[in-house]
């Protein structure tokens, strides 16, 4: 899936960053699903309707994960990236190589979700959100593997 | 305090990512245990207040949800019947609310009547704040008084003693009430059939109900009086006959169930119902304890040098762990603060709505078991403060000071 012989990702930082995104798209789909259960319990009912009347700024919340993710990643990989650079590589490609990473890793744990989706007879849409906003992310992290160019 | 304050500043507070991330998953995890606990407590506190009803002999009437209730065709003459016939044959238990009024008050709240008898007063031993208890006895009349009870929100504009006149919508005629006695703070009434659903009587006025207040009300009140009766003290045989009458005069099919009926209820609805809130939240919070355990560790990874140098020029790990448990000890404390304070203006939120049904009084706007529920919170913080301190030192110690320092 990721060639992890020129990647700054190890299998370990795969799964992380694959665990934080199917806890976010989970925990997307858990709401989404839990809505479309005819409760007869009031109960669980209004227990549910606690997090359901949240549920886009618990969802976002919880990207925050992701950005974590991505911030004690790179801030590891400094010294990877600095010597990659020294023996010949740019910045541009390990930029590019760390952002298709993560947008491959992205897109198998989006299909996957949309497979649940599909299963569960959920709305497709109801995912939508969460690429856009991972996506972002990956951008904005990108930027920042070009700051350690120079160390 | 000031290696604290250095740890704070210059290490915590550096890695600024991880550091709202662990208030973030806190945050979560105190708001699952503070809504399943409330949900919990609530629903323990209907279930206490069913039982002083919920007695051996007594039988709680239920219209059947698979019949087919034709309520316009229901006459006055067949409710008068029906409540001849339980006059004559029973004691039994009357509660209706929901019948709203308005008459001026300080909060501009529109006022709830609540029409019991003398058996569901008893039943229930209403706390009073000031005042004596309601009187059962009185004559019907447009120069007559009836003495009620007041929520505590309506004690500042009718203290009492003072009279108000109301257009009583059960009654469809002017009448006078007299307050005879103030309900104690946040009395309330949890429905049936929805135990940790609860209506407080703030803006509600008791209105007394007898024979004779039955026998000239309108149709409205003594249907929906049907609907929740408890016929106290009777046989199975008799309670028979008493759903037949109502079948044959009003149509309408009622099942009356017992307290043997009742407890198989609440054993397989409620205790159910929360076994499934208490499984989820259980689940909800061991996820997010496992991510607080992996941010915590990704902190470490990020700070394992600032540490190990501390612990170089003598830090030792006790102090560390010191330092740990006070940090999170103060990002509990802003946990519990947000919590607080998301509840606090919930609650508020209910007398700017001028939501009178759930518009309570409370120490800084918090009833009592919301109080509880925050006292989960905080032993729910104190576990998950140990596991995440406990291994993160457990980390900090299997790397060797000098690694450390390289890293």
């Amino acid at each position: 899936m990721v060639n992890l012989k020129k990647s700054l990702f190890r299998l370990t930082d795969v799964l992380e960053l694959c665990i934080a995104y199917t806890f976010c798209f989970s925990l997307n789909l858990t709401f989404d699903y839990v809505k479309t259960v005819d409760l007869e319990s009031y109960i669980l009912k209004s227990f549910f309707e606690n997090f359901l009347d949240y549920q886009l700024q618990i969802v976002i919340l919880s990207t925050f994960i992701v950005i974590v993710f991505h911030y004690q990643m790179l801030y590891r990989k400094k010294t990877e990236v600095f010597c990659k650079i020294l023996v010949g590589d740019t910045g541009l490609n390990i930029t590019a190589r760390y952002s298709l990473d993560c947008l491959t890793i992205l897109v198998f744990v989006y299909l996957l979700s949309t497979l649940v989706s599909v299963y569960l007879n959920l709305s497709l849409t109801g995912n939508l959100f969460l690429p856009l906003i991972f996506a972002v992310y990956i951008l904005i992290s990108a930027r920042q593997v070009r700051k350690y160019e120079d160390i | 305090m000031k290696i604290f304050k250095f740890f704070v500043s210059k290490i915590f507070l550096r890695k600024v990512i991880p550091s709202i991330s662990v208030i973030l998953l806190i945050c979560m995890s105190n708001y699952i245990t503070y809504i399943a606990a409330r949900t919990v407590i609530s629903t323990f506190q209907g279930y206490q207040e069913t039982r002083g009803l919920n007695q051996e002999g007594n039988f709680i009437a239920n219209l059947d949800p698979n019949s087919v209730a034709d309520f316009g065709a229901i006459e006055a003459k067949g409710t008068q019947k029906v409540y001849d016939y339980l006059n004559s044959h029973f004691d039994y238990a009357f509660y209706v609310d929901g019948f709203m009024v308005s008459i001026p008050n300080s909060y501009d709240m529109e006022i709830s009547l609540c029409y019991m008898n003398e058996s569901y007063y008893a039943a229930n031993q209403f706390e009073l704040l000031q005042g004596t208890d309601l009187m059962f006895d009185f004559p019907l009349g447009e120069d007559k008084e009836i003495p009620v009870l007041i929520g505590k929100g309506l004690s500042e504009t009718y203290p009492v003693g003072s009279l108000i006149n109301i257009d009583d919508p059960a009654l469809n005629q002017a009448i006078t009430l007299k307050v005879q006695g103030v309900l104690k703070g946040n009395e309330y009434h949890s429905n049936f059939y929805a135990l940790n659903s609860k209506s407080y009587y703030i803006f509600s006025i008791f209105v007394p109900v007898n024979e004779e207040f039955i026998n000239h009300a309108n149709l409205g009140l003594q249907v929906n009086g049907l609907m929740d009766i408890v016929v106290l003290q009777t046989t199975e045989e008799k309670i028979l006959d008493l759903s037949e009458v109502i079948q044959d005069t009003l149509g309408l099919k009622f099942n009356f169930f017992s307290q043997q009926d009742n407890y198989e209820y609440f054993n397989e609805y409620y205790f159910h119902s929360l076994k499934i809130v208490a499984v989820v939240s259980l689940i909800l919070l061991l996820m997010i304890t496992c991510l607080s355990v992996w941010n915590a560790l990704v902190s470490i990874r990020l700070m394992l040098k600032d540490l190990t140098i501390n612990l170089l020029v003598g830090l030792s790990y006790s102090k560390l762990r010191k330092i740990f448990y006070s940090y999170f000890g103060i990002v509990f404390l802003i946990n519990l603060v947000i919590v607080f304070s998301f509840t606090a203006m919930n609650r508020y939120g209910c007398w700017l709505r001028k939501d009178a049904t759930f518009s309570t009084y409370g120490l800084f706007g918090l009833i009592g078991m919301d109080w509880l529920a925050l006292l989960f919170v905080v032993v729910s913080d104190i576990v998950i403060g140990i596991i995440v301190v406990e291994i993160m030192l457990r980390k900090i110690k299997k790397v060797p000071i000098s690694l450390g320092v390289l890293q």
